[in-house]
């Protein structure tokens, strides 16, 4: 009886996998919207795995030009010619630099190792650690677990900016240190989401046939609630996504994240920011812009999944 | 009807009249960091710039320097050995008593109408002496220029030790208008000390109006809402990181000020400091970072001037981190410096390299014979020498090697840390950059000792003298109090001593000099670069005095032939 | 009702309790020593002591927590409503608090007006004509500023109309720094220079408010609109709509219902965005030079200022619940199936 309920479970579920693969495919070849947010997720990966290697330049090392501007657009076909043609000494500055002597367009194609990485690593582990809990509390509800949501309440009514600097003000400026901070301000939000909709779900009449059957409380919660309860939370982070990278370059961007010269948006921003007055644009718009192509990017995807699965 | 009109016409008068006064009142708008968070010179303030400008123009000093020249900008430069009378119209010293008669000027008032006199100048020495404010700087400045009875042994916690905290006879009131201050040995920095705002006169009548028996010295009232003293300006309104506006004292002894009033403004970020500037609102902007000095002084309508004084940039290397306390990784750190590149790259060129560990422009400098230049295959062949070809061994001391610089100086800083980094790493130094709040910095720098490496561009002996600067920096603590590299060297300490002491001028300066050259060959620091300290100014404002706290006396500043 | 709002009131007390306690616990963890700052230059042992002693640091931090909750007879705490001094200026925290926080609530508040002025009928006519022109609009707007990160576009806004088109003034602070202004009555600007008739500081605190709330209308108005709308559309689909619509009822007064049933949820999204814009305080009063809580905040925590930590993030906390609560409250008025 048991083998063949998980056997069921196993197919159905490859089913699910199959047909939103089919659905991702359809989709992407059809809606625009969502082949943005999937090129987007795609490059910025790639970029989070090989842009530091596709950088022309060392994205932490001063070169001798400060503040050189970027080469006006209509010289870039011949200047990508010459560079690829090996006729070139150095690789152009294709984003100029900034007043730090960095190559700005090397900086900007490897910060997505930092961002997205952060980002990814805190919205993960607030989705791990926020579904569980949230599955506990929403599943025994108990003193403990009343506690525990009162807890992530304080949590959530708190401005998340605050929080999050005095955290890593308080633990040093280390990855760890924002993804730990990323999880305390994005966990109480997975949580509230997984109990809300396990507790819709408790009321379903499967999880009373089961209970009735004698089925163990935590396997119908692991087996069957879990699952069922997972959609909300899964389409949550992907916007979680985007607004942790912009957590995490907002830390940066008040003096409070990453080290430079770690190549990073927010803080690239936060550097350049002054110069923009000077016309001296360069040196934050392509990170800002970087940003917030992103950002939309995962807006999109995250709007379509919600779209997908309502 | 007759009566009527010309009534009318006598009171249109007026009204355009006064008016016209109105608009002809002479205001002059400063943009800043930020403004005083404190007036009480043994307040928490002491090291914050805004602070520093607060005290400089309103606290009144008994002696300052004579004002010598004025350079191509048009900066006024003082001749920092030669005093002038300011409360006090003249001093006498007599060696063999160790004592000072100072005769106080007459018929000054302050901006509360009190008269200043004999028992103003009691009343502040014996509040610097109380230690009752948070840092006691008027105490270290007493203590610095050896007056009697300001000694370490006040600080202890004993009830002796706050015994003796009251004033003794070594300050006595001879009459209204003479006082005499006693030494407890025989040195020079007694003059330069009466300069610093932290021995300056505060208006006892006053200050003791505002006392309450849980702060009998004022220091609330001093920290937040007014300091009393007889100098050219009288604060108006204060708000904290705000604002702080002064209005002109009338009676100034010097004269009334040519401004009615001074407005300075927190700007915190110096991109909206130089927005403000380019519309034409500010008169006067400071504490901007060379590339916007850079921009300036390219666009029009603007003045950028500036003058070398105590401006410099250094490398902090702990002697108590190996492997930085070997000499050859010293050197090699030194000839791995592209001097040149960070002055013109980080510096737009308002900047030199610096020979020597004391300011060049101050009197008694000597340049040194161990100089540096960038040499990165003479700094490779030293790390070889040091055991550690190519950097190979050095990542061991990862930590050692970790640059720290504040992290509210970011704008000007990081750019010389990240081209630093860039040139040490060629020649083999895995050099990190780790910049830290102010605080935390301050913290190991100053109180632990214990930051392996750092840059450092505030390093500013207030006190112009090379005895001061080797005091402050260079003599094995306790007594080198701002030994921040934990450096100690014999002859340094022992030359040092017999200059303190030295009434001979050139024997004196033979003593500085010698232990200006043990400082370049040890490389008790690094040395990286002597930068101007400079101003943004409206094109027609004059008057600007570099003033060794690098803040600008306000009382000097006038607009020019060209104002409107 | 009344039982209603006292408890609520009483858990908002408990949840700041909290806070406090782990506030204090929590900052005394920092990796630095904030007597440093205040000894500087003549930082000798004796003189950090002195200093160590002046601050009550050199105590068991158990005796600390006694001074902070006003338990020890020196001086008064956190019972008596004492935030203490500020270890940076000297100040009450209070007194810095007093001035700081009411200018954050008069930009939040601002932004939160706009916001909703703009996002609710558009939200309205969006749900109302679904895939109309307002519709699509309305979705693009919100995908796109959504989430975006509003210190960037606060830079972009003061490049473009501060410095290029010369509409808005240089990001100089909350009035114009020439003016005198008014006597603080409530410390909101725009209100205390009415009160006094203080025209021209009203018009300039107006002005320079301009592109700080037009920032933040920028960041959050998308998200609004999105919410209003899903509010609209769920209840126009409802089973009472549905019925209205069934029984003949006219379309307006079936409006009219609906709006209702829409706007009641419309209500828990003030306190959301409230919050969600006290945070968006911080980068966005940094890049206005806005002396607000949140730039309070952050000078503060990289001061190591323990008192102004404990007082801002107390401070902000208490606004935001109190917001959340008022929120409730009327909420509760609005909707009796609440008050159970």
């Amino acid at each position: 009886m048991v083998s063949t309920r998980s056997g069921a479970s196993v197919s159905s579920r490859l089913t699910a996998v199959r047909s939103v693969a089919v659905y991702v495919g359809q989709r992407a070849r059809h809606d625009g919207l969502f082949l943005f947010g999937l090129l987007v997720a795609l490059t910025v990966l790639f970029l989070a795995l090989f842009g530091e290697l596709l950088a022309p330049y060392d994205p932490r090392e001063a070169t001798a030009n400060v503040g050189m501007p970027p080469p006006p657009l209509k010289d870039w076909p011949q200047l990508a010619y010459r560079a690829l043609t090996g006729q070139l000494d150095a690789a152009p500055h294709w984003f100029g630099t900034d007043f730090y002597g960095l190559d700005v367009f090397s900086r900007v194609i490897s910060a997505p190792r930092t961002d997205v990485s952060i980002a990814l690593g805190g919205a993960l582990v607030s989705l791990l650690l926020g579904t569980g809990l949230g599955l506990v509390a929403g599943f025994y509800r108990n003193w403990a677990t009343g506690l525990l949501v009162r807890a992530s309440d304080v949590l959530q009514s708190f401005p998340v900016f605050i929080t999050a600097m005095v955290l890593v003000a308080l633990s040093g400026r280390h990855t760890g240190n924002i993804v730990l901070a990323l999880c305390l301000v994005y966990t109480p939000i997975f949580l509230r989401l997984t109990r809300a909709e396990v507790m819709g779900q408790a009321r379903h009449g499967y999880v009373e046939a089961a209970r009735a059957a004698g089925v163990r409380p935590w396997i119908i919660a692991w087996r069957h609630v879990l699952p069922n309860s997972l959609v909300p939370a899964l389409i949550q982070l992907s916007v979680t996504i985007g607004f942790a990278i912009i957590l995490t370059a907002g830390l940066s961007f008040v003096g409070a994240g990453v080290q430079p010269p770690t190549p990073e948006w927010g803080l690239m921003i936060s550097q350049g920011a002054g110069d923009l007055n000077y016309g001296w644009w360069w040196p934050s718009v392509f990170p800002g812009l970087a940003i917030s192509i992103t950002v939309l990017g995962f807006a999109a995807l995250g709007h379509v999944l919600e779209e997908a699965f309502r | 009807m007759r009566l009527y009109r010309t009534a009318l016409v006598v009171v249109v008068l007026a009204a355009c009249l006064l008016a016209g006064r109105a608009t002809a009142e002479r205001a002059l708008l400063v943009l800043s960091e930020g403004v005083p968070a404190s007036l009480d010179v043994d307040g928490p303030a002491g090291n914050h710039d805004p602070s520093q400008t607060g005290f400089l123009n309103i606290i009144e000093p008994l002696v300052d320097y004579v004002v010598g020249g004025v350079n191509d900008d048009g900066v006024q430069l003082y001749d920092f050995t030669r005093f002038a009378p300011r409360l006090a119209e003249s001093w006498h010293y007599d060696p063999d008593t160790l004592t000072w008669t100072l005769t106080l000027r007459r018929d000054v008032k302050g901006c509360n109408g009190a008269t200043f006199d004999a028992d103003d100048v009691l009343y502040s020495f014996a509040r610097a002496k109380s230690l009752s404010g948070v840092a006691p700087v008027g105490w270290f400045l007493g203590n610095v220029a050896s007056i009697d009875g300001f000694t370490k042994a006040l600080l202890q916690n004993t009830q002796q030790a706050r015994a003796a905290r009251e004033l003794g006879d070594e300050i006595q009131k001879l009459d209204a208008y003479t006082v005499t201050i006693r030494q407890s040995a025989p040195n020079k920095l007694f003059l330069p000390a009466l300069t610093i705002y932290g021995l300056g006169i505060y208006d006892q009548q006053t200050m003791q109006a505002h006392a309450t028996a849980a702060d009998p010295w004022s220091h609330g009232y001093a920290g937040s809402v007014n300091a009393p003293s007889f100098g050219p300006w009288c604060v108006e309104r204060w708000r904290k990181e705000e604002v702080f506006a002064v209005k002109a004292n009338p009676d100034y002894y010097r004269g009334t000020p040519y401004f009615d009033r001074v407005i300075m403004r927190a700007v915190p970020q110096s991109a909206n400091r130089v927005g403000i500037l380019r519309t034409g609102k500010a008169q006067f902007v400071e504490g901007l970072s060379p590339k916007e000095y850079a921009f300036l002084e390219r666009s029009s309508g603007i003045k950028v001037s500036g003058a070398y004084l105590n401006g410099s940039l250094i490398l902090l290397a702990n002697w108590k981190s190996p492997p930085l306390d070997d000499p050859r990784v010293r050197e090699a750190l030194a000839y791995a410096t592209p001097y040149a590149d960070l002055v013109r790259g980080a510096y737009f060129g308002a900047a030199k390299q610096w020979h020597g560990l004391i300011p060049s422009e101050y009197p008694g400098y000597v340049r040194p014979a161990a100089t540096y230049r960038y040499d990165p295959e003479r700094a490779r062949a030293l790390l070889a020498e040091a055991g550690y070809p190519n950097g190979r061994g050095l990542e061991q001391f990862a930590e050692a090697f970790k640059l720290s610089y504040a992290l509210d100086r970011e704008n000007t800083l990081g750019p010389v840390a990240t081209q630093l980094r860039t040139a040490l790493r060629r020649v083999g130094f895995p050099v990190q950059l780790d910049p830290l709040p102010a605080v935390q910095l301050a913290d190991r720098q100053l109180v632990k000792k214990d930051l392996p490496l750092s840059l450092y561009d505030g390093l500013t002996p207030i006190g112009v003298d090379v005895a001061y600067a080797l005091l402050l920096s260079f003599i094995t603590p306790p007594a080198g109090l701002n030994n921040m590299t934990n450096f100690s060297d014999p002859v340094v300490d022992e030359m040092f001593d017999k200059a303190l002491v030295e009434p001979d001028p050139a024997l004196r300066h033979e003593y500085l000099a010698s232990a200006q050259e043990v400082l370049a060959r040890r490389l008790a620091f690094l040395p990286l670069a002597e930068f101007e300290v400079r101003w943004a100014t409206a094109p027609d404002l004059e008057g600007l005095t570099l003033h060794p706290t690098q803040s600008v006396p306000w009382y000097p500043l006038r607009l020019g032939q060209g104002a409107p | 009702m009344w039982r209603y709002v006292l408890l609520r009131l009483g858990v908002a007390v408990l949840q700041l309790a909290a806070l406090a306690v782990v506030v204090f616990f929590l900052i005394r963890l920092l990796p630095a020593d904030p007597v440093a700052r205040l000894v500087g230059l003549n930082a000798s042992p004796e003189a950090y002591a002195q200093s160590e002693r002046a601050l009550g640091l050199d105590r068991p931090l158990i005796q600390q927590f006694a001074a902070y909750l006003g338990l020890s007879a020196a001086a008064p705490g956190l019972l008596q409503g004492e935030l203490g001094r500020s270890w940076v200026t000297g100040e009450p925290v209070a007194a810095e608090l007093g001035r700081a926080l009411p200018l954050t609530i008069e930009v939040v508040s601002l932004a939160l007006l706009a916001s909703l002025l703009i996002a609710i009928p558009v939200g309205l006519v969006s749900a109302a004509k679904p895939k109309g022109g307002v519709d699509r609009a309305a979705f693009v707007w919100g995908l796109f500023a959504g989430a975006q990160p509003d210190y960037w576009w606060g830079l972009l806004f003061i490049l473009l109309f501060a410095f290029t088109l010369g509409l808005a003034p240089a990001p100089l602070g909350r009035v114009d720094p020439l003016l005198v202004p008014p006597d603080s009555i409530t410390g909101l600007i725009l209100m205390d220079s009415l009160l006094q008739g203080r025209f021209d500081v009203f018009l300039s605190a107006l002005h320079y408010l301009a592109l700080p709330v037009l920032t933040m209308v920028f960041t959050v108005s998308g998200a609004i609109v999105k919410m209003v709308r899903q509010n609209t559309a769920r209840a126009l689909q409802s089973e009472y709509v549905l019925y209205a619509r069934a029984c003949g009822l006219p379309e307006r007064r079936v409006a009219r219902y609906a709006l209702r049933a829409a706007l009641t949820p419309t209500l828990t999204l003030i306190g959301i965005f409230f919050s969600v814009l006290l945070s968006a305080a911080v980068t966005v009063e940094r890049v206005f030079s806005l002396n607000g809580v949140g730039q309070y905040s952050v000078r503060s925590i990289l001061d190591f200022d323990y008192p102004a930590i404990q007082g801002a993030v107390l401070a902000v906390a208490m606004v935001a619940l109190l917001v959340y609560l008022l929120v409730d409250i009327v909420h509760a008025l609005l909707d009796p199936r609440l008050r159970g």
